[in-house]
């Protein structure tokens, strides 16, 4: 359980920082669909050229090693997020 | 320290310190875990286990045994962080309230009824689980733990859920689109 800690924390962290963005919220989620309130992608890229950024950096000074990622299969990422697309615009989660 | 204190109140934040913060946090947790967020995987953990205990012949495959294995796992851990992190920052905020119908703009869509929104939370989630278990992620542990590492998969995946969004939210919406 002890070892299960950080997993506690940074989601504690995460789940802060959703309800701070406001991503928590229906309308959040389904308006940037509809092109009137963009948070979802300005939040979504700023994330990942920040931790890119510094995991990149980090990874070339040897001090951490990337995850495996998600393996690339086109069609099942594709297809994967076209579904969830549809879950997405329908639930607003 | 009164600022910092209120900008940890404050009901909410700009979506680049958002974004920014998040992108802090996926740097510590690679650091310090040696692993990402991820919150979709958590609910397949759940549900291998809910399985084993209902089904346990039927639980025994190769998805439950090696791919998402069931049980109590990292990911499981996180989604409870997930859940008291949000109830904390609510609570601190004063944004905390209790809804039967989640969002103002449903309401003026849709109507205010009860069930028709909990239909469509049940089955856009199930949409949702299943289209992030083919992809391999959902938001979070594929397009971003998986964009942060630059990995073809995440954009793959943010290129079609977008599409798809767009013209769900089109035929859901019609002329108030």
């Amino acid at each position: 359980m002890i070892a299960l800690l950080p997993a506690l924390v940074v989601g504690f962290i995460f789940g802060w920082i959703l309800q701070k963005a406001r991503l928590t919220q229906y309308s959040k989620i389904v308006n940037v669909f509809r092109f009137t309130d963009l948070t979802v992608l300005k939040f979504m890229l700023t994330s990942i050229v920040v931790g890119g950024v510094g995991i990149y950096l980090l990874r070339d000074l040897g001090i951490v090693t990337l995850t495996g990622t998600t393996p690339t299969y086109i069609v099942g990422n594709l297809i994967g997020g076209v579904i969830f697309g549809v879950g997405m615009a329908w639930a607003g989660f | 320290m009164t600022k910092l204190i209120d900008w940890l109140k404050s009901p909410q934040w700009s979506p680049y310190t958002g974004g920014a913060a998040l992108g802090l946090l996926s740097i510590f947790a690679l650091l310090f875990t040696d692993r990402l967020f991820g919150a979709s995987g958590a609910f397949e953990n759940i549900g291998g286990s809910i399985m084993q205990l209902i089904a346990p012949t039927l639980a025994d495959n190769m998805y439950w045994n090696f791919v998402m294995p069931a049980g109590f796992s990292f990911g499981v851990m996180m989604l409870i962080g997930v859940f008291l992190g949000a109830l904390a920052s609510s609570l601190l905020s004063g944004t905390f309230k209790w809804q039967t119908v989640s969002d103002e703009q449903w309401v003026q869509v849709f109507g205010p009824n009860r069930l028709k929104r909990w239909a469509t939370l049940f089955f856009g989630a199930i949409l949702l689980e299943y289209g992030a278990g083919i992809a391999g992620g959902c938001t979070s542990g594929l397009a971003i733990s998986g964009g942060v590492q630059l990995a073809p998969a995440a954009f793959l995946f943010i290129g079609g859920m977008f599409a798809s969004g767009i013209i769900t939210t089109m035929l859901l919406y019609g002329k108030r689109y």
